[in-house]
């Protein structure tokens, strides 16, 4: 009889039932479209690492490494000398011209560890002497193939024997070896990874203190895989951006579960005055909103699937996207529409009950998440891990002052002018703390989101921008096929339309055992000025970029041996987008002498009052060359950089929409509950424009005092971005603009999405609990 | 001799649709009440009043009949008008009280007096907002908000909203139902005195036989009976 009447109830208020239903499954899309747009990018950087490789965690390098170092290393670890290493093993690793192709061969003990490849060739023509290569070089070799693996474009895989005849070493050549190192939080990682993929980059990396001879270097996965690393890093931006979007999705599902039992609780309220136990309204309840729960996560993984499919689609056109929803995400979808609905719905009943109680507990609560989000701002130590965490706790902290503002709002409510009309929406905005403040964090929580992205990325852009114009000083740049760059570098014949020739060449070096780029270019004041340095920089200087200075823990004015040769650190400049920490100095300097036979020519650069005709001189003369012009350049390079941070967009308007829905449902609820306030107005003759213009000021009461609070958390976030999350993920630090645009854009998108939730009237119409009569 | 009509009902007739069943609430109901005049409505509950009163303030449309309002230069017939202009006559020329809810929250006592003259953009009238909440007792609380107010002052600024623009008609349904014994009086001499010294027409419904007979006029309402039975 009791279901039945809730039943009843529930089908004479459709609009609401419904609404209900899509604010959560439109939850659940955010949380399952932002987990598989993650998932999908945190695949393709996991595809940087050949397959052998994915089990190491560390490597060792030293010079002249060869097998009896390894096995003398071996020994040692059998020995027990090295008790965190769980497994080590020797590899080859070598890019090479075969054929004519550019092949990166690796070798590995493969009688140790035979590869896994998606296509076999024969199971019978399975040769130690062959080699398993991924798709592009399928046909292209001569080689016997086993099979083709998942690799990164160009990688051949063979035995290390087979390694060194391809490559011509010696035989007891080495790369490197491989450590598989014991790691207490590897599960909890991976774990974490699992349900927030890109997540785990955001975890502290301590380097192991393993006792070994100085002369061995140990660099991590990270450090030997810089762009594997940097992808890493921009996806853990994106899914610090997604956790903000799950807390508002969490939100709007709290939300919706509140807004439900408001429905209910005058029923239920009744019922009990008739006997009915607490307890078990409080299962009828459950059960009610659990089954909308499952049905909105049903919905919501469908709608995220189709989503994310898009954004994708969006991101990285004509790639091909397969997308899985596997068992994380749907873990994920479930236990978020679920669990949420269901532990915040019990403790809205329990609250329902409770008579208003001190607020001590939730004072103390903020004061100790702002006090560790402090802490860990300002402790490097925590890493990524550490700037997320700031963001969460802030964000907790931040929906906790909403109640306790509206309630100190309402006491100036007499302060609000204007029209009566717009008096009462705006002042109903502030009326309601119980009822409205959870939709008000929500939205409060994607406003800032908004402003912090949005000042990030405004930022990030001047900063770029800077670097374009200091480093795009040159008015045309060839680069391109080796022969002709050499033919041109080397032209006796005057290039009559060039003010200035700048030929740059490049290497890749080992510094500490690290892989970075060497440029030697002519260093005078002018081209030292497109690095921010003022000066002609000295021979025995050299300038890195912000990656290698983190990479190699020194600043300015700390020294550095490079291949024998001793520099001085005289500067560290901007490299946004550099895959390999960079090094620059003069082609004069001794350690250009030094590494002379293996520096190639990478580009030749000019300046010039008429690009396009001197472009179109060389077009003629080196028709093998590729021409850029500075304009050109620019505008790629901007293009680049807006379509990187698209996605940002799309998540942030996903966020404002579910915060908006979630506005939404709190105010519809609230209407149905206070019906008599809206037809006393009816009675006392309000029209229905005037009531849209009450709906506008309510919106707008909403929105103004979400911003109240978004906007120091927006600005808070944008700091955190720019000077602690990008610091440490990237390595580069950028300068936060309070740019005015990004302000005003973030708060007008914010304040229409809570206007608009204010004047959509679909359940207006409905009836309360127990009808008009 | 007798008062003319201010307010004509003419064999009106409404009903209810739950599914397949029809409620007739009202039946064939005919009455009229002069200018000055009050007429207060009894029944028990289901019979109609506040359907009768909500017929009257133009909230629900008629099945059958009609009513006619005198204003200042027209006659108003309730038949023929349309939502809106129903809105715009409950705006200028209705007063209503409610039992209970009748202030906007969000408004303090003297704004919820002043609304339904910034509602007709009657600034005039604005001044007199806190002239005749002192005379109702209210002078020291123009700035409070609803919430702070007991429920007799609550009725009783209630009432001043209503007759704040002296409108023709002044509707009271269930006013002292929510109030003790004292304030009930109060509120009632309020507002039978003050319609009476306006001239306003006075539609009250109760079930209070002690305020129902400070009408001029009586009419019980009774779905059991037949519409010849109802008695005026």
């Amino acid at each position: 009889m009791i279901a039945l009447a809730l039943l009843r109830f529930l089908a004479r208020t459709p609009w609401s039932t419904a609404m209900a239903l899509i604010g959560m499954a439109l939850g659940v899309t955010s949380i399952v479209s932002v987990h598989l747009v993650s998932s999908s990018v945190s695949s393709r950087l996991d595809g940087l690492v050949p397959g052998p490789l994915a089990e190491y965690s560390h490597y060792l390098h030293r010079d002249k490494l060869n097998s009896a170092a390894y096995f003398t290393l071996r020994r040692s670890w059998r020995a027990g000398a090295l008790p965190a290493v769980k497994q080590l093993s020797p590899f080859v690793d070598e890019t090479t011209t075969l054929e004519g192709q550019s092949v990166r061969v690796l070798g590995a003990d493969l009688l140790a560890n035979p590869p896994s490849a998606s296509t076999n060739t024969a199971a019978e023509q399975f040769s130690m002497n062959g080699a398993w290569v991924d798709q592009s070089l399928e046909g292209q070799l001569s080689i016997p193939v086993n099979g083709i693996i998942d690799a990164p474009k160009g990688t051949l895989l063979a035995d290390i024997a087979t390694a060194h005849d391809l490559l011509g070493w010696r035989a007891d050549q080495l790369s490197y070896i491989g450590l598989a190192l014991s790691d207490p939080f590897a599960g909890t990682i991976e774990t974490a990874e699992k349900l927030l993929p890109g997540f785990g980059a955001g975890f502290p990396s301590a380097k192991p203190n393993l006792d070994l001879s100085p002369d061995w270097q140990l660099v991590s996965t990270a450090e030997q895989y810089p762009a594997r690393e940097f992808g890493k890093s921009i996806l853990f931006n994106i899914s610090a951006l997604g956790m903000l979007a799950l807390l508002v999705a969490w939100l709007l599902i709290y939300q919706v579960a509140v807004s439900w039992l408001r429905r209910l609780w005058p029923v239920f309220d009744r019922l009990h005055v008739l006997g009915v136990e607490w307890q078990q309204l409080r299962l009828y309840f459950l059960f009610s909103i659990g089954l909308v729960a499952t049905l909105a996560a049903a919905l919501g993984l469908v709608a995220g699937w189709w989503l994310a499919r898009w954004l994708l689609e969006m991101a990285v056109p004509g790639q091909e996207i397969n997308l899985k929803l596997d068992s994380w995400v749907v873990f994920k979808a479930v236990g978020s529409a679920v669990a949420v609905c269901l532990l915040g719905g019990a403790w809205a009943f329990h609250q329902s009950q409770q008579t208003p109680g001190r607020r001590s507990l939730l004072v103390i609560i903020t004061l100790v998440l702002l006090g560790g989000a402090t802490w860990c701002v300002f402790q490097p130590q925590t890493g990524l891990a550490g700037g997320f965490f700031a963001i969460a706790a802030l964000s907790l902290a931040a929906s906790q002052m909403i109640a306790p503002l509206l309630i100190q709002l309402k006491q100036w409510a007499s302060m609000i002018g204007g029209s009566y009309l717009l008096r009462i929406g705006a002042r109903e905005a502030l009326w309601h703390p119980g009822e409205l403040s959870v939709a008000i964090a929500g939205l409060s929580l994607a406003i800032a989101t908004a402003i912090g992205v949005a000042l990030m990325v405004d930022s990030f852009r001047v900063d770029f921008s800077q670097m374009l114009d200091h480093r795009l000083k040159y008015d045309l740049i060839a680069q391109g096929d080796a022969t002709a760059l050499n033919e041109l570098a080397h032209t006796n014949e005057p290039l009559t339309l060039a003010s200035r020739v700048q030929v740059y060449r490049n290497t890749d070096i080992r510094v500490n055992g690290l892989s970075m780029e060497l440029n030697t270019t002519r260093m005078d004041a002018f081209e030292s000025s497109r690095y921010g340095y003022g000066a002609s920089l000295a021979t025995n200087n050299i300038l890195l970029s912000e990656q290698a200075g983190k990479a190699l823990r020194l600043s300015v004015g700390d020294t550095l041996a490079v291949s024998g040769e001793t520099m001085t650190v005289s500067g560290l400049f901007s490299a946004f987008g550099d895959l390999k920490p960079r090094l620059i100095v003069d082609q004069g300097s001794p350690l250009a002498a030094t590494i002379a036979t293996e520096l190639q020519i990478d580009s030749v650069a000019f300046t010039s009052d008429q690009p396009d005709a001197l472009a179109a001189s060389l077009r003629e003369q080196f028709p093998a060359l590729e021409l850029r012009l500075q304009s050109d350049i620019r505008r790629v390079a901007l293009k680049t950089f807006d379509q990187t941070f698209a996605i940002t967009t799309v998540l942030i308007t996903i966020a404002l929409l579910v915060a908006a829905i979630s506005v939404y449902i709190a105010v519809t609820t609230m209407r149905l509950n206070r019906q008599t306030g809206r037809q006393l107005l009816n009675t006392l003759g309000v029209n229905r424009a005037e009531q849209l213009l009450m709906n506008i000021a309510l919106g707008t009461g909403l929105g103004l005092v979400a911003i109240i609070i978004a906007l120091p958390l927006g600005i808070l976030f944008g700091w955190i971005l720019c000077n602690v999350i990008n610091p440490r993920a990237f390595g580069w630090t950028i300068e936060l603009q309070l740019s005015a645009e990004a302000l005003l854009r973030s708060c007008t998108w914010g304040m229409l999405a809570a206007i608009a939730a204010g004047i959509l009237q679909g359940g207006g119409r409905e009836e309360g609990a127990f009808g008009e009569r | 001799m007798t008062k003319p009509a201010a307010l004509s009902v003419k064999k009106i007739s409404k009903h209810y649709q739950d599914g397949s069943r029809q409620i007739d609430v009202i039946t064939d109901l005919s009455f009229s009440v002069a200018a000055g005049e009050s007429v207060s409505v009894t029944g028990p509950s289901g019979s109609g009043k506040s359907t009768l009163l909500n017929l009257l303030a133009g909230l629900l449309e008629l099945d059958n009949g009609d009513i006619t309002l005198q204003l200042k230069d027209k006659t108003f017939s309730y038949r023929t008008a349309n939502e809106r202009s129903r809105t715009a006559l409950r705006r200028q020329h209705i007063g209503y009280v409610y039992q209970f809810f009748n202030l906007v929250p969000t408004l303090t006592v003297l704004e919820n007096v002043r609304l339904p003259a910034r509602l007709n953009r009657r600034r005039d009238l604005e001044s007199h907002a806190s002239t005749l909440l002192a005379e109702f007792g209210l002078g020291d609380r123009l700035h409070d908000f609803p919430d702070v107010l007991s429920g007799g002052e609550q009725q009783r600024v209630a009432v001043a909203r209503a007759l704040l623009l002296k409108p023709p008609l002044l509707l009271a349904d269930e006013p002292t139902g929510n109030l003790d014994a004292e304030n009930s009086k109060h509120v009632a001499d309020l507002l039978f005195s003050s319609c009476r010294e306006q001239n306003i027409s006075l539609v009250l419904a109760t079930h209070s036989t002690d305020v129902a007979a400070m009408a001029d006029t009586r009419l019980h309402l009774d779905s059991r009976l037949t519409p010849d039975k109802k008695s005026l």
